[in-house]
């Protein structure tokens, strides 16, 4: 059964469109970033899918149903929505101790989830007191407490430090690759990411502009190839079928002849190259030009 | 729903409120009892009605109502219990806990019960313990049967309960935590004491929560203003009953449904 499933989901917030037809779906053992600019529609896309927010039209699914149907949702689902929504006078263990009490599930879960995100010391400060990088990590504690498959993070990045993140990637990947969970992340910094998910989802402005594996987007660059050499070489590409930029003297830019190819022709050539560098436009310059928010470099 | 009261009651135990509500409600009770103790016996002067003396039997019950001045104060709480989870957005985690919404409200005003039952407790041992105090010193004997005590006491239960449902239906109601504590204070000590003190206007103040609770206690203490018009004490705790669910419904109709984003 696929464990996230959205299926042409609207939703409208007076006249603001947010959400406008989206679907993807997200398979066990995956992480998959979804990805746009800041009031792209991912959170309402992501509140929709936990029930918070009612869709105008389609669905958004987990496990096959509605979030609103699940007998035990965190037992199925663990979600990290923003880091704000913690009563400030409360300690970190008695908020997660509130919601195991609701969610009926054993007591020993606040202590054990705590340990999980590193947060054990601070089990017994006030969440006041907290950085927003211990609020994000009180949150995943939060999500981890049923144990659940399934997992919905909005931005967990945000507020994290450096190691934090690092630490961020490193758990996601546990989840998805060793206890086979579905992950579905969503962010506004690429670079926070591209080293943990397999699938990307790309929004902007409410509406869906891609999606694909990470290596079907990154595959996207042009296929132009960087090649150094002191001799005049830019002749002989061009006569043989490549179309050939002078970046800066000594340094071309070929379009239309992979690395193997240039390399024949240089051989033939007797030109000597010192640099040939399949230039690879990565994610990052995708998502930045397919989201509009500035050109490729 | 077990789980789901003790959750209601853990999120309101975890804070620091309860207990400073329970100092003010103290520092209330001991307020008005100094006055009702340092008035004792006084004579009827410039229209105004005397106060029973510390050894008259009418004292002890007239003493032991104040504990039902708590009721604000429950209110507050059952107020707060529902608009802090909007305050401070941990509606979130309780509604992805519990999708289903008013299973959410259910268990509020079923821990709203228990909260204004300890709080009916705690009022009633302290202005208790002062009262009999009071009673003893002044020569008084203390029969805790008579003079309707039980039907009192029993009445402060259910002020002290009723309010603290009237305030989570008004919270669910109002969302706006400062609203709502505002509305609903107001309403107590400015709307309901002027339709409630005079009998001219009870017709009206009769059927608002306060002349409610005030015909729950049943005191029939003449405050020089004509004979009071009340309920009788089970309509009383019908018309807060029907207060608490009315706003609950209503929340749940419309507030409670809304998305929360």
């Amino acid at each position: 059964m696929t464990a996230i499933e959205i299926r042409n989901l609207s939703k409208s917030f007076g006249a603001v469109r947010a959400v406008d037809d989206v679907s993807f779906t997200v398979e066990a053992g995956t992480v998959t970033g979804y990805l746009g600019p800041n009031g792209a529609g991912k959170t309402t896309t992501l509140r929709s899918l936990l029930g918070l927010v009612t869709p105008d039209t389609g669905e958004a699914l987990v496990n096959g149903q509605r979030y609103a149907s699940l007998s035990h949702p965190l037992g199925e689902v663990g979600a990290v929505l923003e880091a704000t929504s913690f009563h400030p006078g409360r300690t970190a263990r008695d908020h997660l101790r509130i919601l195991t009490t609701a969610a009926g599930l054993p007591a020993t879960r606040p202590d054990e989830a705590l340990e999980q995100v590193g947060l054990a010391d601070a089990a017994r400060k006030r969440v006041g007191g907290f950085s927003l990088g211990m609020r994000q990590r009180l949150a995943l504690a939060g999500a981890l407490l049923g144990q659940p498959k399934i997992f919905i993070l909005d931005e967990p990045a945000n507020g994290l430090d450096p190691a934090g993140i690092q630490w961020l990637r490193g758990f996601l990947r546990h989840l998805a690759r060793d206890t086979g969970a579905a992950v579905l992340v969503s962010s506004h910094v690429l670079a926070e990411v591209e080293q943990t998910v397999d699938n990307v989802v790309i929004i902007a402005k409410g509406r869906m502009i891609r999606q694909g594996t990470l290596a079907e987007l990154t595959g996207n660059g042009g296929g132009a190839v960087r090649v150094r050499t002191k001799d005049d070489f830019a002749p002989a590409l061009r006569a043989a079928g490549a179309q050939v930029e002078e970046v800066e003297p000594g340094l071309l830019r070929v379009k239309g002849m992979d690395a193997e190819e240039i390399g024949r022709l240089a051989l033939d050539q007797r030109v000597l190259l010192t640099e040939v560098i399949h230039e690879r436009s990565d994610l990052q310059s995708v998502f930045l030009e397919l989201t509009g928010e500035g050109a490729a470099p | 729903m077990t789980n789901l009261i003790r959750a209601e009651l853990q999120k309101l135990f975890t804070t620091r409120l309860w207990w400073a509500m329970a100092l003010v409600m103290f520092a209330f009770t001991a307020f008005g009892l100094a006055f009702l103790i340092a008035q004792a016996g006084a004579a009827p002067a410039n229209g105004q009605p005397g106060l029973p003396a510390l050894d008259d039997p009418a004292w002890l019950p007239l003493a032991l109502s104040f504990a039902s001045g708590a009721n604000i104060f429950t209110m507050i709480l059952g107020i707060v219990l529902m608009t802090s989870e909007y305050r401070y957005q941990t509606i979130t985690g309780t509604f992805l806990t519990t999708p289903r919404r008013g299973r959410v409200i259910a268990a509020k005003l079923g821990a709203g019960v228990i909260i204004g039952v300890f709080f009916a407790v705690i009022s009633l041992l302290f202005t208790g313990v002062i009262a009999i105090t009071a009673v003893l010193i002044g020569g008084g004997s203390v029969d805790l049967t008579g003079g309707r005590i039980p039907q009192l006491t029993l009445g402060v239960f259910a002020t002290l309960v009723l309010y603290a449902l009237f305030g989570i239906g008004l919270g669910a109601l109002v969302r706006n935590q400062v609203a709502a504590l505002i509305g609903g204070i107001v309403w107590a000590y400015v709307i309901e004491s002027i339709l409630g003190a005079f009998p001219a206007l009870q017709t009206v103040g009769k059927w608002l929560p306060g002349g409610a609770a005030q015909a729950l206690m049943n005191i029939d203490f003449d405050t020089g203003l004509g004979q009071s018009n009340l309920l009788p004490a089970w309509g009383g705790a019908l018309v807060l009953v029907a207060y608490a669910l009315l706003f609950a419904v209503v929340a749940n109709l419309t507030t409670t449904r809304r998305d929360i984003t």
